[in-house]
């Protein structure tokens, strides 16, 4: 698409100062995940996490294209998407370190973080664990006649739990307004795409279920965005769900304690000269100095982060049973 | 800037890694992301990468060596720059604070804990006994040994039931209700106590037979006059009660039996025989002892008894002075009782009770009609017949009348 | 009082919840036009329609996944699984997702379904469809468990079940169905998390669920016959349960027969009879606590041993005299 300035839209869908905003909240992703991993290494976080780091691009792009009453189902994998949703960095922070302020008062950590409030249905433990929740938030939406849809995410070893087929079937049959966004990083733990899988793309499964399922790549923030722009268009009018699925690579280990031992090197080192975050930024035409810009404003946004979320209290414990029933 | 090069946490549990093999050596230049060393962790081997590009320097440990996580391992330095003090081991790092005090009471888990209500303790019963808590609700109430209940449940295990009937009080109703007005009231304590539950037992457990004999004590008071006529000392003079107990060590040589004890399976006739002699103090009665009577000469057991029976008012007697009796006696006679009937003091098997001495009339052996005024003194024997029979007990005190009748070898 | 059917009732309550409240649906397989497996919606979708009586291909995690999803958004969802076994299937989403999901939000989510499942033996349905695993949810904290043992209970606790804003797994007995009682027209609740005396007694204690309940009344007319007077209890919810009827009455009697149809080794009885020696009954208890359940074992599919897998009337009326007369 036309890169003509004077236009002001970038990728035909976006405009320049969103696009720049998202391109802050990319490098912030980057600046947070590396920042857990490091607070991670030095003994801080209880636990563990899941870095997305080189997956931001997917982030950026699909819950722009939502609008502010539509759901988040999220993976476990999902900081950058919750960042991107709107989640506050401090309470994000906050949780990560087990804290009362955190988004879930410390009870549910990284793998857990979710804001009912603004819609954001949870991280998820289990892989596919969301996939037959968002039939029923679809079947919620369509039982109140609103026009929200849900935007669920997860990844390639996902759809092989019984759950995706289960869920992608009834969605289907019942036209529910869902978006079925997959992260396929060609990596489920340590499990290589072409070891898990015969066929060569995932959105080749939705054939089976009767819905339409692309491929995009998912390094590119607006393919990601019209992908996921249409999706919405189609859920919204009644047409059911989408699969797409975004290709990406994921830089880092499945989570600390990965080894990485089923990939080598050089690998890793190819796929991260096509890093999504300098990719946007060259689209965006911003220069070096603009971009040392938005770091140093991530680191930070994640300093005052971590300094709240440090200073925070930790929960008090005669509330040990709190939350367990409504 | 030199930048340190922490060793990582790469496990939940993780605390501690070995150092397995360094890819590039001190002073080596180094890329960021370039992997620098290899250590172990929990599951599997792991690369530590450079945090900077730079020089690698400061290597604190060598291949082998197990370091703490988060400790720093090296250092990377820009050209020019030193390594910093070598102070600072370790970065700050917060501990986890696990804080599970026990202060929640909506805690299920964390329950306090609840001091027991107040019951009554029994003596021991030898054994345990099956009871239900039913059983041992309703006898802690009324204040039954359980020890004294037969039991009719699976086994002979005592149940409610059980507890209620041996009673026989219809329950809910306080047995203190129908005690007349109270003047005192007396905790028993200390050494009433230990009295009362030493003879309780002691009439439980050994079946007590009596035996009596009229012993004249003409012969013995007379030689006693005449010897403590020529002592100066006032406690060197011979009490009746030592020459008592002279006389008693030596029946006893004669009759071992009486000097034993009951242990589980088995009779233990003991070699030592101490002698207790019960006084009665204003507590209660005490047993100081004389050790190896047998050995000791009549004035001496005199001059101890004297010395225990001081002490005992002044209240000096030492737990050795009051241990390791094998037979006791026991005199009211001084008291004015003609003769009574002692309770063994477990774990011994007999008590001799010396009553009053009292002039009887007493008929000449012969055949004719003439009476000598004599000093009678009647003594009881309370002996346990699991250890010994009448026969034995009989021949104790008959050779018990013997010495004091004839009284040479007391006061050998 | 009109005398109708468990199912009946059943059906009496949805119809009664879902006229009241448009937020309340059913999902399940084969409820719609085809009655439910147990005819138990049998013409609900004439009234509702199949946007409301919502029949589901053959997906347990599905069908349980719907209920969290439209829980957690607003809607009030009774979902069904046909045989009680195959929750299974639909373990992650009841356990991981469902019951846990508030808590893990930090108490900000609320999760307002219910799923009920027909569970029991005695159809000839052998080991795959006979299951009772109750217990496995009262292990989970999060979730309620009810189990109703008659017309008149289980149309008031489902509508407490509906009611409650948390996931109530709702047991119902294959075997009470067709069972006929007293039951009221209008819409009543029966309390959750509150445990019923059945029957008055001074000789034993006898805890029993679901369709046991009925067979300790049978037992009960025949105990009375020798003499002995039995008192029964019905918790209706195992979880949470309300000890303190319980309780009082073991004080009373000093002994408790717990009957359960569930797998003895792991079941409910082993729960209630720590729950008994830990509270103030101890002191009372003349005996042993008892448990009666189902033997070790998967259901078999002959009639006599399927009989004999779990406790029948003559069983309970067995225990209840060694009990009583000291046995044990």
């Amino acid at each position: 698409m036309a890169k003509n300035k004077q236009e002001k839209l970038i990728g035909g869908v976006l405009d320049e100062s969103r696009a720049k905003e998202l391109l802050s909240k990319m490098v912030l992703t980057r600046k947070f995940e590396e920042n857990a991993e490091e607070m991670f290494a030095l003994g801080k976080v209880h636990g563990t996490m899941h870095p997305s780091v080189g997956q931001e691009a997917i982030a950026a792009g699909a819950s722009p294209a939502l609008r502010k009453d539509d759901y988040l189902l999220n993976t476990h994998r999902g900081h950058g998407h919750f960042l991107v949703w709107g989640g506050d960095l401090k309470r994000m922070m906050a949780e990560f370190l087990g804290k009362e302020t955190g988004y879930c008062r410390g009870r549910g950590g990284s793998m857990h973080i979710a804001d009912v409030e603004s819609n954001n249905l949870g991280s998820q433990g289990i892989v596919a664990g969301n996939l037959p929740i968002s039939v029923g938030v679809g079947l919620s939406i369509q039982m109140r006649k609103s026009e929200q849809v849900a935007l669920t995410l997860f990844g390639d070893g996902a759809t092989n739990e019984g759950a995706f087929h289960e869920s992608l079937n009834m969605a289907t049959i019942w036209n529910l307004p869902v978006i079925y966004l997959c992260e396929n990083n060609q990596y489920a733990m340590s499990m290589a795409f072409e070891k898990a899988f015969k066929i060569k793309q995932i959105s080749s499964r939705a054939c089976a279920y009767g819905l339409p399922g692309i491929t995009i790549d998912g390094n590119d923030v607006i393919a990601v965005y019209k992908a996921v722009q249409e999706a919405a268009i189609r859920a919204r009018k009644g047409d059911g769900p989408t699969l797409i699925e975004a290709v990406t690579y994921r830089y880092r280990g499945h989570s600390k304690s990965d080894r990485q031992l089923y990939r080598t090197r050089e690998e890793v080192k190819n796929w991260m000269k096509k890093d999504p975050i300098p990719r946007f930024a060259k689209l965006l035409d911003i220069d070096e100095k603009e971009f040392k810009k938005m770091e140093s404003m991530a680191k930070e946004e994640i300093r005052k982060a971590v300094e709240f979320a440090e200073s925070s209290p930790e929960p008090d414990i005669d509330t040990i049973l709190e939350g367990i029933y409504a | 800037m030199s930048k340190e090069i922490i060793l990582p946490k790469f496990g939940f549990t993780q605390e501690e890694s070995e150092i397995l093999e360094w890819l590039k050596n001190e002073g080596d230049k180094v890329e960021k992301g370039d992997p620098i060393v290899v250590v172990s962790t929990d599951k599997i081997s792991m690369e530590v990468e450079a945090p900077e590009t730079g020089i690698l320097s400061g290597i604190k440990h060598g291949i082998g060596e197990i370091v703490p996580v988060t400790e720093i391992i090296a250092y990377i330095l820009q050209p020019g720059e030193v390594l910093p003090e070598l102070g600072k081991k370790k970065l700050e790092t917060e501990k986890d604070k696990i804080s599970l005090t026990n202060s929640s009471n909506k805690s299920q888990n964390m329950a306090e804990k609840i001091s027991e209500g107040e019951y009554i303790k029994r003596s021991k019963p030898e054994g345990k006994i099956g009871a239900t808590p039913a059983a041992r609700r309703i006898a802690r109430e009324l204040k039954v040994d359980l020890f004294n209940v037969q039991g009719s449940g699976p086994g002979g295990r005592i149940q409610a039931v059980d507890v209620s009937l041996e009673k026989a009080i219809p329950e809910k109703q306080d047995p203190l209700d129908d005690l007349p007005a109270v003047l005192k009231e007396i905790p028993l304590i200390g050494i009433r106590r230990k009295i009362a539950d030493n003879m309780a037992r002691s009439v439980r457990e050994a079946p007590h037979m009596t035996l009596q004999i009229d012993v004249q004590m003409d012969a013995i008071e007379n030689a006693r006059k005449t010897g403590n006529e020529n002592v100066k000392k006032r406690n060197s003079r011979i009490s009746l009660t030592a020459a008592i107990v002279k006389a008693v060590a030596l029946a006893i040589k004669t009759t071992p039996i009486i000097n034993s004890q009951l242990a589980s399976e088995k009779i233990l006739v003991l070699k030592d025989i101490n002698i207790g002699v019960a006084a009665a103090l204003e507590e209660g009665l005490i047993v100081p002892v004389i050790h190896k009577a047998d050995l000791l000469d009549v004035s001496r057991i005199s001059i101890t008894l004297n010395d225990l029976a001081s002490r005992a008012r002044e209240n000096q007697l030492k737990p050795e002075d009051l241990s390791n009796g094998t037979f006791t006696i026991s005199n009211l006679g001084m008291l004015g009782i003609d003769r009574f009937t002692a309770i063994i003091n477990p774990p011994q098997s007999a008590i001799l009770a010396v009553g009053a001495i009292k002039y009887q009339l007493v008929p000449d052996e012969s055949e004719d009609l003439i009476f000598t005024k004599k000093k009678i003194l009647t003594f009881t024997l309370s002996a346990d017949h699991r250890v010994m029979d009448g026969a034995q007990a009989a021949n104790f005190l008959v050779e018990l009348k013997n010495l004091l009748q004839q009284p040479e070898k007391i006061f050998k | 009082m009109r005398e109708i059917s468990y199912m009946e009732a059943l059906r009496e309550a949805i119809r009664q919840a879902m006229e009241e409240d448009e937020r309340v649906f059913v999902i399940g397989e084969d409820i719609g036009v085809y009655g439910g497996a147990f005819g138990v919606t049998a013409g609900l979708i004439d009234q509702f329609g199949p946007q409301r009586i919502i029949d589901t291909p053959i997906s347990e995690a599905g069908i349980a996944g719907a209920c969290v999803g439209s829980a957690v958004t607003g809607m009030r969802p009774i979902g069904e699984i046909q045989f009680s076994d195959f929750v299974v299937i639909a373990m992650d989403q009841i356990v991981m997702q469902g019951a846990k999901m508030r808590f893990m939000f930090g108490g900000k989510a609320e999760l307002p379904f219910v799923m009920r499942l027909a569970t029991g033996s005695g159809t000839g349905a052998a080991a795959q469809h006979s299951e009772s695993l109750e217990n496995w949810f009262v292990h989970i904290p999060g979730l309620k468990v009810v189990m109703p043992s008659s017309p008149y209970d289980v149309k008031g606790l489902l509508l407490s079940s509906i009611a409650e804003n948390n996931p109530v797994m709702f047991f119902e007995h294959k075997l009470l169905y067709k069972v006929k009682g007293p039951v009221p027209e209008d819409m009543y609740t029966i309390p959750l998390g509150k445990s019923h005396v059945v029957r008055e007694g001074n000789n034993l204690t006898i805890i029993a669920t679901s369709v046991m309940v009925m067979r300790a009344q049978q037992a009960a007319e025949t105990l009375a016959k020798e003499g002995i007077e039995i008192e029964i209890i019905d918790p209706r919810t195992v979880k949470p349960l309300d000890m303190e009827p319980i309780i009082k009455s073991v004080i009373k009697t000093g002994k408790a027969l717990i009957v359960h149809e569930a797998v003895k080794t792991g079941g409910f009885g082993g729960e209630l009879s720590a729950l008994i020696m830990e509270s103030e009954a101890f002191d009372y208890l003349d005996a042993p606590v008892q448990r009666l359940a189902g033997l070790d074992m998967p259901i078999p599919y002959n009639r006599t041993l399927e009989y004999h897998a779990v406790p029948q009337v003559e069983n309970i009326v067995e225990e209840a005299r060694k009990l009583v007369k000291g046995v044990y």
